[in-house]
């Protein structure tokens, strides 16, 4: 029982910019260095195209571009987190690029906060909760929502981007 | 004693896939860019089979033909014509011209192999 | 013993398809008495195996079932509509039974009983009423070698030399199909003054025992046969040849003076051979069975992953073998590459499944439901043995079943209204399939009432799919039937009109990579055609490249490469491009994928051809052929049209194959969006 309530604990951070996000390792199956990466041809912008994994083919999201950060170059730390997720009841892989890997943290639910729903930056859907370390807010993301959806920006305020955004990428279909 | 084929087809890339597929089955080739390059071949050497193109400069596929059946050296020689569906008018000048059989394109080497047997062996 | 049980219910499946399959052919031919005991041997063997793996309640059935088919043979009973439909209700029970042989579901307790009762009912009657003919369904051929003997005559043309061939290949090639023996005449053999050396003058009389078709040996003169006086005549069934004594008879025949011909042959062999099998169809009983083994599929799909694995592995070799100095290394290279190639194709070949297979089951189908609703339905089959991956054939089924619902429930009318309109009463439904060029077409037709356009129209803008004076095109209408929760059905049959039809089949067909097209004409019938790719997931391609990335486009369409001036491409008026003087139309491929930066001066220009379309693609380099495992781009890149996968080059990068069927399609159809306004 002990060791089931462990894992449902570990949570790997990263950062993204300024800010520090944790996902829960059970979806996280390896972290990658960035290699040669395929863009896609007409493809939305946060795809930032596919790589090789072994010989399958994993798609990549550029995930500052996903929470609507400006795009800046890959350094040394950029790297590519391996995910298993569900996307419409259907089990997916798929690469998130991230600034930088931290750690492996136990959380414990009873220190995870509710994600304030007024006035947050991040749409509440994608993130689970948040906790608080040392001077920082973690925010705890449902990965599943965060990287499944169609949706370009996840940030509540700019709603005008967002509808522009979400208007491009519906009328394509 | 391996059997001589040239080949003649104005595309470096035909060219050079067909040498090494055929070079790889034990076959010695030789190549030229267009029909009146092709017709230096035909100085008495021992050539198999003659496979070509129809459309190219200088002189294409249907002439080249008509000067290897006019070559007493070479007037048997087997000619295969590398022919597209768009191409039908050509592959019946080619067939009054002489020419043996033909390969439509894109050329696969497995057919292609199996026509080679048809024709010299 | 799980293990054996396991190769029971396999064998035993197999046996029940097989009564199944005899079923259907025994229903269109009572009298067929070798349909009966094919049956009732199947009956004995599932019988004999179910009790020795103590499936006894299959043993008990079968037992009883059995019985009614030996006394037909016997003769001591007669084939009826009532024996017919409640043995197709056993085997449907008894593949349940093989499920549940303890009968814990309470269903199947209760139908085992009853039919127990009805099958020792039949059992113990002695007359049966002969029944009237039940729905006429063709026969399933069984796909089984069967050897033929042919009378072949060919005369060449006495200038055949001067196109390079030469005579007597093709009559080695004959000698190769099969059983042979080859009588040349020479009437046309001239004087020796007049003899040309270089002229043909014999010609040849061939028997030939073989179990390759017809097609396969008008093949053997394919350059020729325009120039040839040629006959091929079917003379038996069987292999006439086998028979040492008719083979040395027919070489000891001393006059070659002129041809025999065909009557004379068969006299020589009638004379030798006594058992000679006449016959005017080919479907021979003197078939030899192709010896073959059961394999499971999961087998099957892990070779697969390794020949996908070996070929990628492969180019690495060869890139590797390419930037090294040596010889030996390359030639290695070059061997294995051959290898890889004939082990895929060889790999492919056998999750090749004949669309025959599916054949069954759509016969059932068509059977139950026409009597059900008290249809005259005919079911017909070309080509069905055209062969698809196995794991498309699975994904079809269900599409088609519902297809063929339809057909039967909306299309085909009863035979009373059909009179009416001048038709025969019995309606056809046929399943067609071919090949066209990359893919595989399956076509369902029908001679039935058609689809009322004006009907569709009318829905459509009830359920406010389209605006009530909107224009539509005969096309455009049609297509609206593949919308979500359309149904032109009055009433709910039980069987379709549900509403969940139409997009569903699309959207299945869409999920293997497939088209659905349909085409109609009011009170006469309609058409279904499924379009699939030949779902090989290894392809010939040739490799491109445009600034960094690289794209595969698949050999089967490419007919030949130009280098063109970038220039010629960027200022063309109306994106043509000459071409060895033709002027076709041309994408420029970094406009297409917004590549802009640094264009080459000299472009590549790849004609490509495509169902008689023909367009160029511009990129900027050829790297060269590449055999290429197809690897899925994934649910993200759902909605991509230009790209229908990708594959892992030898270094490792990643290449993206192009759809060159979308592409060619978006230069030539250019229809104008559907602006749908919802009816308020």
């Amino acid at each position: 029982m002990n060791q089931q309530t462990e894992i449902l604990n570990s949570y790997l951070t990263f950062r993204l910019g300024d800010e520090i996000f944790a996902a829960n390792v059970s979806k996280i199956s390896e972290i990658l260095e960035i290699p040669k990466i395929t863009k896609v041809p007409r493809s939305p912008d946060f795809m930032r195209g596919v790589v090789n994994l072994r010989g399958t083919v994993l798609p990549v999201i550029d995930t500052r571009s996903k929470f609507g950060l400006a795009a800046v170059a890959d350094t040394v730390n950029t790297c590519i987190i391996v995910m298993n997720l569900s996307l419409e009841g259907q089990p997916i892989t798929i690469g998130a690029i991230v600034d930088e890997v931290q750690e492996v943290m136990e959380i414990e639910d009873t220190n995870i906060q509710a994600a304030p729903s007024v006035g947050a930056k991040y749409k509440t859907e994608f993130i689970e909760g948040m906790v608080k370390k040392n001077d920082l807010f973690i925010m705890l993301l449902n990965l599943d929502m965060v990287f499944s959806h169609d949706e370009t920006h996840m940030l509540q305020e700019l709603a005008g981007s967002k509808d522009a955004a979400e208007d491009k990428s519906n009328s394509k279909k | 004693m391996s059997k001589t084929i040239l080949i003649v087809d104005d595309s470096e890339s035909i060219r050079e896939l067909l040498r090494l597929q055929l070079e790889l089955h034990g076959y010695k080739v030789l190549k030229g860019v267009d029909g009146q390059d092709a017709v230096h071949h035909l100085n008495g050497q021992k050539i198999d089979l003659v496979i070509t193109d129809l459309i190219m400069p200088r002189m294409d596929g249907v002439g080249l033909i008509l000067e290897i059946r006019k070559n007493d050296k070479y007037a048997f020689t087997p000619v295969l014509v590398l022919t597209t569906e768009s191409q039908a008018a050509k592959k019946e000048e080619a067939k009054v011209a002489g020419a043996t059989g033909w390969i439509g394109k894109p050329i696969v080497t497995e057919k292609l192999l199996e026509v080679i047997k048809k024709i010299i062996r | 013993m799980d293990n054996l049980k396991a190769i029971f219910m396999a064998e035993a499946a197999e046996l029940i398809a097989d009564i199944e399959r005899a079923l259907l052919q025994l229903e269109q031919d009572q009298q067929n008495k070798e349909g009966i005991q094919s049956i009732f041997r199947a009956m004995h063997t599932l019988k004999g195996s179910a009790s020795m793996f103590g499936f006894d309640t299959v043993s008990t059935l079968t037992h009883h079932l059995e019985s009614i088919y030996e006394s037909i043979r016997d003769g001591k009973n007669q084939l009826s509509t009532t024996i017919l439909s409640t043995t197709f209700k056993g085997l449907d029970h008894l593949q349940k039974l093989i499920d549940d042989p303890t009968m814990e579901n309470e269903g199947v307790q209760q139908n085992h009983a009853l039919l127990l009762k009805e099958i020792i009912n039949l059992e113990q009657e002695q007359h049966q009423d002969i029944a009237k003919n039940g729905v006429a369904l063709l026969t399933v051929p069984v796909s089984v070698e069967e050897v033929t003997t042919y009378y072949i005559y060919f005369l060449p043309p006495s200038t055949i030399a001067h196109n390079g061939t030469n005579a007597l290949y093709l009559v080695e090639d004959l000698l190769n199909l099969g059983d042979a023996v080859a009588i040349p005449f020479f009437n046309n053999l001239p004087s020796f003054e007049e003899l040309a050396p270089d002229a043909s003058y014999i010609g040849f009389e061939l028997v030939l025992s073989t179990s390759k078709t017809e097609k396969d040996i008008r093949d053997v003169f394919m350059f020729v046969e325009g120039e040839c006086e040629l006959t091929i005549v079917k003379i038996a069934a069987g292999n006439v040849l086998a028979d040492q004594a008719v083979q040395t008879k027919l070489l000891g025949e001393q006059n070659l003076d002129a041809p025999k011909g065909v009557e004379k042959i068969k006299d020589i062999l009638t004379a030798s051979a006594p058992a000679l099998a006449q016959s005017s169809q080919a479907t021979g009983k003197a078939a030899q069975a192709v010896s073959s083994i059961r394999v499971s599929s999961e087998r099957l799909d892990e070779l697969m992953n390794l020949v996908s694995e070996l070929v990628t592995t492969q180019a690495r070799l060869s890139l590797f073998a390419g930037q090294e100095t040596s010889n030996e290394v390359a030639t290695i290279a070059e061997n294995v590459e051959k290898i890889t190639r004939r082990l895929r194709d060889n790999a492919f070949s056998m999750c090749l499944i004949p669309v025959e297979n599916l054949v069954v089951r759509f016969s059932r189908l068509v059977r139950d439901l026409s009597t059900e609703l008290k249809k005259d339905i005919s079911f017909k089959t070309e080509g069905t043995d055209t062969e698809i991956d196995k794991s498309v054939i699975e994904k079809l089924t269900d599409p088609i079943l519902h297809l063929l619902r339809n057909c039967i429930d909306h299309g085909i009318e009863l035979p009373a209204e059909r009179r009416k309109k001048g038709k025969p009463a019995q309606g056809t439904i046929l399943l067609k399939s071919y090949y066209s060029g990359a893919n595989v077409i399956i076509q369902i037709i029908d001679d039935g009432a058609g689809i009322d356009l004006g009907k569709v129209k009318k829905k459509a803008i009830s359920r406010g799919l389209i605006a009530e004076g909107a224009e539509l095109s005969e096309k455009e209408l049609l297509d609206l039937i593949f919308l979500p929760g359309f149904s032109t059905a009055d009433q709910l049959t039980g069987v379709s009109g549900r509403g969940v039809g139409m997009d569903v089949v699309k959207r299945n067909i869409a999920d293997i990579r497939g088209e659905i097209e349909l085409n109609t004409k009011a009170g006469e019938g309609t058409t279904f055609t499924i379009k699939l790719p030949l779902t090989l997931s290894i392809i010939d391609g040739l490799l491109v490249r445009i600034k960094e990335t690289d794209f595969i486009i698949p050999l089967v369409v490419v007919d030949k490469c130009y280098e063109v001036e970038t220039t010629l491409l960027t200022q063309a008026f109306n994106q043509w491009v000459t071409l060895d003087g033709e002027r076709i139309p041309f994408l420029f491929l970094r406009n297409e994928f917004s590549i802009y930066e640094n264009p080459p001066v000299l472009s590549q220009v790849i004609k490509v051809a495509y169902e008689g379309r023909v367009i160029g693609l511009a990129v900027d380099r050829i790297i060269g052929q590449y055999q290429a495992v197809l690897k899925p781009l994934g649910q993200l890149y759902h909605n991509q049209n230009e790209c229908s996968g990708a594959t892992i080059l030898g270094d490792g990068s990643v290449a993206l194959v192009l759809d060159t069927a979308k592409l060619i399609n978006k230069l030539f159809i250019k229809t104008k969006p559907m602006e749908y306004e919802p009816a308020n």
